[in-house]
Formats: structure tokens, C-alpha cells, sequence
């Protein structure tokens, strides 16, 4: 526990599987003042580790598995761990994000943070428990899928009430995008970090904890939880992730019409109601499932009982699995869609990537420049559900044509001379939705550190706050006006800021980054966060402090990426956003001016404090971050 | 007034009237009783068996509670005649008798203090009750359970009867 009253566990343990020595380092008390925890350990950490320039699969890259101050402890929906590395898809910080009981139980482990580096002569796991740790041979685990690694762990281990994060045949195989599974169903998905574990031959870490996370003010923390549960009373949007989860986007992804399938060449589904969020609900679910400690619980618990694919019992869909393996490839078949999910968790690859890549590969079919030998005889058109399917085996595989698939699409444009259908920024998938109708979201996603994200910011704030509110915070009361372009680059920067704190306290955006009410945004956000971090570690933070970290965080992540090479060139949305118009939905002609793009990007550039040519963080801005 | 227990209120045809498995219960009831955070000192715990199955298990508060009657300190004993078996944590020796005991295994040792532990229904206001957000944790006892169940048994009867 070292010097910290409470919510640290103190510890960072570092294992270098070249040597295989293992060390654990106190963590020091200014560190975790100025990064908090989570992905503010893990970017820090890339940042102050990485020679620039090294190869994400090389033994140089390191991979960080962080908790927060808060998991472990009953504040609500603190679960969230972050992995992260130098991703393989972008070359820059890459990290994920996954809910579940894993970052939990690192603390009843003893440990804040794992840091992996060096590369295994044969592939290992991690074994920790309640402060030991042990480094295994896992020649028995390498070549198996997720929910066998966990099955055969629990069996050696002898003990099925302990928490895993592993890699399944994806990593293995290096796919570019191969992801982290926690306990079979929290995906980190993002960014490769599975394949980065991979390269290191080093497939799981399991762990067993029982030490306490202490809370230096108990009644202090009592009522700050007690604060946070009253603000969800009655809450449309909780409601809303209750019933349907994350898939009652779908609804509103099909009435704009801003789906981007099939490639990103339509904006709606003509056979939408089989992938609706309602007939997931109706069809498969069985209930929802909670996070540890969630109140909110939009995690899926689904089943398939009939058809060619029962019996199948799975966490999901997310509403990203249906963009991702429904309207990309445009499959219509839920059946389908939920099998193509299971598939890649099992094999342990990003649906996300693996959607977008499959349905670049159709395009280019159905354009003509890729053949029907090259796609290894399949018939890989637009809505053929069985070659989705057959492709997520081959991309885990790196077999056949599913080789080139598993380095996503910047490489596969590159290979096909066609990089105009790669619909990537920074080398990662445009994710979420289609951004062409409004500048804000498209600059959210395009100068998002990790590449195309839409969980960097939260660019929806101009759909709900007042004129007041606007003019009180942003100082203009145009960021009320979702069409208007003033204010829009300031309120990008501070959402990002802002929903950065979620990941540095280890809690989910979902239920405390996420309202349509400003003030509620504040309130939960930064305030009620602020007080149950200083109740819960008994150290001295005010919201602006915080803000400051996620700020600070957001800042190394841009030095890492321009020391990587990554200029304001990075920042730019995918060629089609700005050549296409949307082709149907109530957006229909929309396009992104090159022109107001600049506008909103200069503007962020500048309520940033980074340079408007090269978009490097200006002296005064890193001074007053504490960074120089 | 007859013994008290905390009871698992499922209704299966209802997804959101199932335990989600977000273990809050355990959260809180550590919390409660410690003052800190870590499960594997609540005194209720989500088993999962995969398929969708998870359930909360805690104290049945038997009539003849085997814990108790094995206990070879007094440590656990009932104050009430009607009330919950408690633990009187100085005089337990951690031997785990009890353990060995509890038909539902419910009971374990603390793995701070290393003595019994066991719900004790927060003075009457437990906590994991209050806490749970699918609200399928109640304060109940034998009678009122049982009309649970009969409830439950007959509404199958009735939709078996509009269905055919």
C-alpha cells in the first residue's frame, strides 16, 4: 500500500521475457497525481519507454495492462482496464479499453499496473497471486482459442474463480489487429495490442486476489456513491443502455442514415429490422449483465437456441458489432452477425478492423480489382454472410487471402493500389458511424491520438446544451447551434479532456462520461469524479487539477505521435468523406468541406495550444502542463 | 416474526428481473462490514455457472445452523431467538468447521482477519438488498419466499393456459 491511504495498490510490476526477471516498483506519489491511473500510467509510460521509430512487433515495444485509482473499490462502474502499446495499426499510441472484473482483481492482486517487455524464447502466461508472481510455460495454451486458454488455465490452475486476460490464435499470429480478451467477454479491442502480446510469445496473465483496496474516507465515499446513483434516477439514456445496450444506436444510425455500410457507400440498410437493437433484444437476449459494480449494465447476455449455429451463448452484440460485422459487410442475417462476433472473440481479432477490412475486400470485388482467385474462390460480394464468416477463421489463421486481410485496410490499400477504399485514419478503421453530415464528429474522430475513434471525445454536446451553458463555458453560444462552425474545435478539445478522465480512474464512460444535460456532464464527470477519487485515496485534487490530467494525458499521447512522425497530415478524415456525397438517409448530398475542416481544425489546434502547421503541443501549453 | 434471510427473486421470463452478475452485492457488503473494497470478504457471492447462470448465494440462517452447532469456540452463536446466527470474532479460532458445515458453503474465513465470516443482515438494513440494481435481493423469510414461489408457479399455470 506504500504511501497512498487508499485506492492505490502501490505496486507496478514489470516483467522483461527476455531474461524473464520480474520487479515490482513502488509507484510514486506524483506520478499518480499528475496521470491518475489507467491510460495515463500506460501513455506516460509509452511515452518515457519507446525509442521512437521501433517496430510494434519488435521485442523494443512494451505492452501495459492498467487499473485505476477507483476499480476495485464499489464505486459505480468502476471496471475498466486499459492495455496499451505501440499500436501495429497506426504506428502511434495504441491503446484499448475493456470493462469486466479484470482490472478489479489486479488490485486485490497487489498490482496498479503489469508492464510486459522483451520477447519470450517460448511462450509464457503470467501467473500472479496476491503479490507472487510466476512466469509459465504455455506451449499447452499457444494455438487455442479464448475460451479453451481459460478453461485449461482454470483446470492447472485449480481454482475457476480466477480472472484472465489473454490472447487467442489471432495474437499468435500477429494479425495487426488482434485484441485482449479479459475473462472470455471484455474485448480491449482496439489498436493490436493482442498482436504486440503475440510477438512476445506471451499469451495470458492470470490472476487471484484477495487484499484489500482500502478507501481512506469510507463515509465520505459512501456519500459520493450514494450522490452518483440519484443522479441515474430516472435517467432516459441509463434506461435506455438497460433495455437495448449499446444497440439502440441502431435506430438512430438508420433514421440519419449515417450507418456507413457497406464500405462507407451507403448511409442506411434496406433490410434493417432484423439487426435493430429491438429484434436483438427480442430474438437473443437473455439479460443484461452488469460490469463489476455497474449499476447501468449495458453488456448483452445473449443465446442462439435454433438454427445452424445452436446452441451458442455469448456476451454481445455491442452496437459496434453490428456496425462492424452487419452494415459494413452489409449481412442482414443476426444469426450470422452474432456467430461472425463469437468468432472473433474467440479467435481473439477486433470485429471492428475485421468488419472493415472483410467489406473493403467487397468493394474491391465488386469493383473488380480484386479477383475471385485472389479471395480464395469465394463469392465476396456485399451481404454474403458465409464469406464473413469464412474470412474471420482465415484472418485469425493468416491463411489464404485472409493474410493480407489481418493487416486491416491502410495495408491492404497499399498492397492493392487502392488505398482511396481504406477508410482509416491514422492507419485505424473509422468506427461508430458515418461523420460526413458534421464537421465536429469527423474532426473528433480524426485527431483522436489512437486513430479513428469515437470514444476520444464527445463531439454530441452542441445537440443538447443551452445558449446560456454554451456562452458560460465555451464562451459562444454558437456551440448550441449543431451546424455552426465557431466554438466547435474548443468544445472537440475539452470533450476530449474531459471523457480522458474516465479512463484514467478506471471508470466507464458509459455511465459517467455520458448525458444529455450539461451540467450532468459536469456534475458526474468532473465533480462527483473528483470526489470520489479524493475520498477514496485520501489525496488533494480540485476539478480543474483534473481536468488538467486528462489534458496532460491527452498532450503526451499527441508528443508521442509527433515524435513518431505524425504531423497535422494525421488529422484529416478518409479521402471518401470528402470526394462523396452521402448517398441516402436524411443526410443524402452531405459532404465534408475541405474549407470548414481546416476552420474547425485550426480552431482545435488553437483552444489546444498546439502549432497549426505541424500540430506539436506549442513550449508555453507543455510548460503549463508540467511537461517540460 | 420468523427468521430472516436475504433471498434471490428471479423471474426468468423477465431478462432484467435476473442477478447481472455486476457483483455489486459483494462490493458493497465488504464495504460495509471493512470498509474497503474486495470481494472475497462479502459474505454473498454471484456463482456463476456460464449459460446465463448467476446467482447470488448467501447465510440461509438454517433453524438447526450446522455452523453454529459445530462450532467448538461459542464464536458463532444466535443472540435472538428468532434472529441470525452471528460471529463473536474474538473467540473464533479460524478453524473453519463451520466452513466445512454450511450445507450452502456460504461461510468462509475472512482472508485479512481469518475469522468466520458471515452475513449478518446489517442490523436489519442489508446492504446488498439496498444496493442491487436489478433489485431481485430481498429481505425475506421461509413464508414469504414460499408465496414467492407459489406466485410464481401459478402465473406458469396461467400462461400455459392462455397459450393453449
Amino acid at each position: 500500500m506504500g504511501i497512498f491511504a487508499g485506492g492505490y495498490a502501490g505496486q507496478i510490476l514489470d516483467v522483461n521475457l527476455t531474461d524473464g526477471s520480474i520487479t515490482r516498483r513502488p509507484l510514486d506519489r506524483a506520478f499518480a497525481l499528475n496521470y491518475i491511473g489507467g491510460r495515463g500510467f500506460s501513455s506516460r509510460t509509452l511515452w518515457d519507454e519507446l525509442r521512437p521509430g521501433i517496430d510494434p512487433f519488435s521485442p523494443d515495444n512494451v505492452v501495459v495492462l492498467a487499473a485505476g485509482p477507483l476499480n476495485g473499490t464499489p464505486a459505480p462502474s468502476a471496471s475498466r482496464l486499459t492495455v496499451a502499446t505501440k499500436s501495429p495499426m497506426t504506428g502511434g499510441v495504441g491503446d484499448a479499453n475493456s470493462g469486466g472484473y479484470w482490472a478489479p482483481e489486479l488490485k486485490y492482486a497487489g498490482f496498479d499496473a503489469i508492464v510486459i517487455r522483451g520477447k519470450s524464447e517460448e511462450p509464457v502466461y503470467l501467473w500472479v497471486e496476491d503479490g507472487k508472481v510466476e512466469l509459465r510455460i504455455a506451449n499447452h495454451l499457444w494455438g487455442k482459442k479464448i475460451s479453451e486458454t481459460s478453461q485449461l488455465l482454470k483446470e492447472e490452475v485449480g481454482d475457476d474463480d480466477i480472472h484472465i486476460c489473454a490472447i487467442g490464435p489471432g495474437g499468435e499470429n500477429l494479425v495487426r489487429y488482434a485484441c485482449v480478451v479479459t475473462d472470455e467477454e471484455g474485448v480491449g479491442g482496439r489498436c493490436g495490442i493482442g498482436g504486440v502480446m503475440g510477438s512476445k510469445r506471451f499469451k495470458a496473465v492470470a490472476l487471484r486476489g484477495s487484499q484489500d483496496v482500502r478507501i481512506a474516507d469510507p463515509k465520505r465515499f459512501k456519500e459520493a456513491i450514494d450522490a452518483y446513483r440519484e443522479t441515474l434516477v430516472g435517467e432516459a439514456w441509463t434506461e435506455t443502455l438497460r433495455t437495448l445496450g449499446t444497440p439502440n444506436l441502431t435506430g438512430h444510425r438508420q433514421k440519419l442514415g449515417i450507418w456507413g455500410a457497406k464500405n462507407f457507400q451507403r448511409g442506411t440498410i434496406e433490410d434493417y429490422e432484423p439487426i435493430s437493437g429491438e429484434n436483438f433484444r427480442e430474438k437473443f437476449l437473455l439479460k443484461p449483465l452488469g460490469c463489476m459494480g455497474c449499476m447501468v449494465r449495458c453488456r448483452r447476455y445473449s443465446s442462439i437456441q435454433e438454427g445452424p449455429f445452436a446452441p451458442v451463448y455469448t456476451k454481445g452484440p455491442e452496437y459496434e458489432t453490428i456496425h462492424a460485422l452487419a452494415a459494413k459487410p452489409y449481412v442482414t442475417d443476426p444469426a450470422v452477425v452474432l456467430r461472425a462476433h463469437v468468432l472473433c472473440d474467440e479467435y481473439g481479432i477486433d470485429e471492428q478492423t475485421a468488419g472493415s477490412s472483410i467489406a473493403m475486400a467487397m468493394e474491391l470485388y465488386e469493383r473488380g480489382i480484386l479477383k475471385r482467385d485472389h479471395v480464395d474462390g469465394q463469392e465476396l460480394v456485399f451481404g454474403n454472410g458465409e464469406a464473413l464468416l469464412y474470412f474471420i477463421e482465415k484472418i485469425a489463421l493468416r491463411e489464404g487471402f485472409g493474410d493480407l486481410l489481418a493487416e486491416g485496410t491502410r495495408i491492404m490499400g497499399e498492397r492493392l493500389n487502392a488505398d482511396y477504399y481504406a477508410i482509416h485514419i491514422k492507419g485505424l478503421e473509422v468506427d461508430a458511424a458515418d461523420p460526413r453530415a458534421l464537421v465536429t464528429r469527423a474532426l473528433t474522430y480524426a485527431v483522436a491520438t489512437r486513430g479513428a475513434c469515437h470514444l476520444r471525445g464527445f463531439p454530441y454536446i452542441d445537440e443538447f446544451i443551452t445558449p446560456e451553458e454554451a456562452e458560460a463555458h465555451f464562451g459562444t453560444a454558437a456551440v448550441s447551434d449543431v451546424k455552426a462552425l465557431e466554438g466547435k474545435g474548443k468544445m472537440v478539445a475539452w470533450s476530449e479532456d474531459w471523457v480522458t478522465i474516465a479512463d484514467l480512474m478506471g471508470l466507464c464512460k458509459f455511465a459517467w462520461h455520458r448525458s444529455r444535460n450539461f451540467p450532468m456532464l459536469i456534475k458526474r464527470g468532473l465533480e462527483l469524479a473528483r470526489e470520489i477519487f479524493v475520498a477514496t485515496t485520501g489525496l488533494p485534487m480540485t476539478t480543474e487539477e483534473l481536468y488538467r490530467c486528462g489534458e496532460r494525458v491527452y498532450n503526451v499521447e499527441k508528443l508521442f505521435n509527433v515524435r513518431e512522425g505524425f504531423g497535422r497530415e494525421a488529422d484529416y478524415p478518409p479521402p471518401r468523406f470528402f470526394e462523396e456525397e452521402m448517398p441516402d438517409g436524411s443526410g443524402k448530398g452531405a459532404k465534408l468541406n475541405r474549407e470548414e475542416y481546416d476552420r474547425v481544425l485550426d480552431e482545435y489546434y488553437e483552444a489546444r495550444g498546439w502549432d497549426k502547421v505541424t500540430g506539436e503541443p506549442t513550449p508555453e501549453k507543455l510548460r503549463s502542463l508540467g511537461l517540460q | 416474526m420468523t427468521k430472516q434471510r436475504i433471498a434471490y427473486f428471479e423471474d426468468t421470463r423477465d431478462p432484467e428481473s435476473m442477478c447481472s452478475r455486476c457483483r455489486l452485492c459483494e462490493l458493497i457488503c465488504a464495504f460495509h462490514h471493512h470498509q474497503v473494497g474486495n470481494p472475497r470478504r462479502a459474505r454473498i457471492k454471484v456463482i456463476s455457472l456460464g449459460k446465463g447462470v448467476d446467482i447470488p448465494v448467501t447465510c440461509l440462517n438454517c433453524e438447526e445452523a450446522p455452523c453454529m452447532t459445530i462450532c467448538p469456540t461459542g464464536a458463532l452463536h444466535r443472540p435472538e431467538p428468532d434472529g441470525m446466527v452471528m460471529v463473536k470474532e474474538d473467540l473464533c479460532i479460524g478453524c473453519a468447521m463451520c466452513v466445512n458445515a454450511c450445507p450452502v458453503g456460504t461461510i468462509t474465513l475472512d482472508p485479512v482477519t481469518g475469522v468466520a465470516l458471515k452475513c449478518d443482515l446489517c442490523d436489519g438494513d442489508p446492504q446488498c438488498v439496498a444496493y442491487c440494481p436489478a433489485k431481485v435481493l430481498k429481505l425475506t423469510d421461509a413464508d414469504r419466499y414460499a408465496r414467492h414461489r407459489m406466485k410464481a408457479f401459478v402465473k406458469s399455470l396461467q400462461a400455459s393456459q392462455e397459450g393453449s
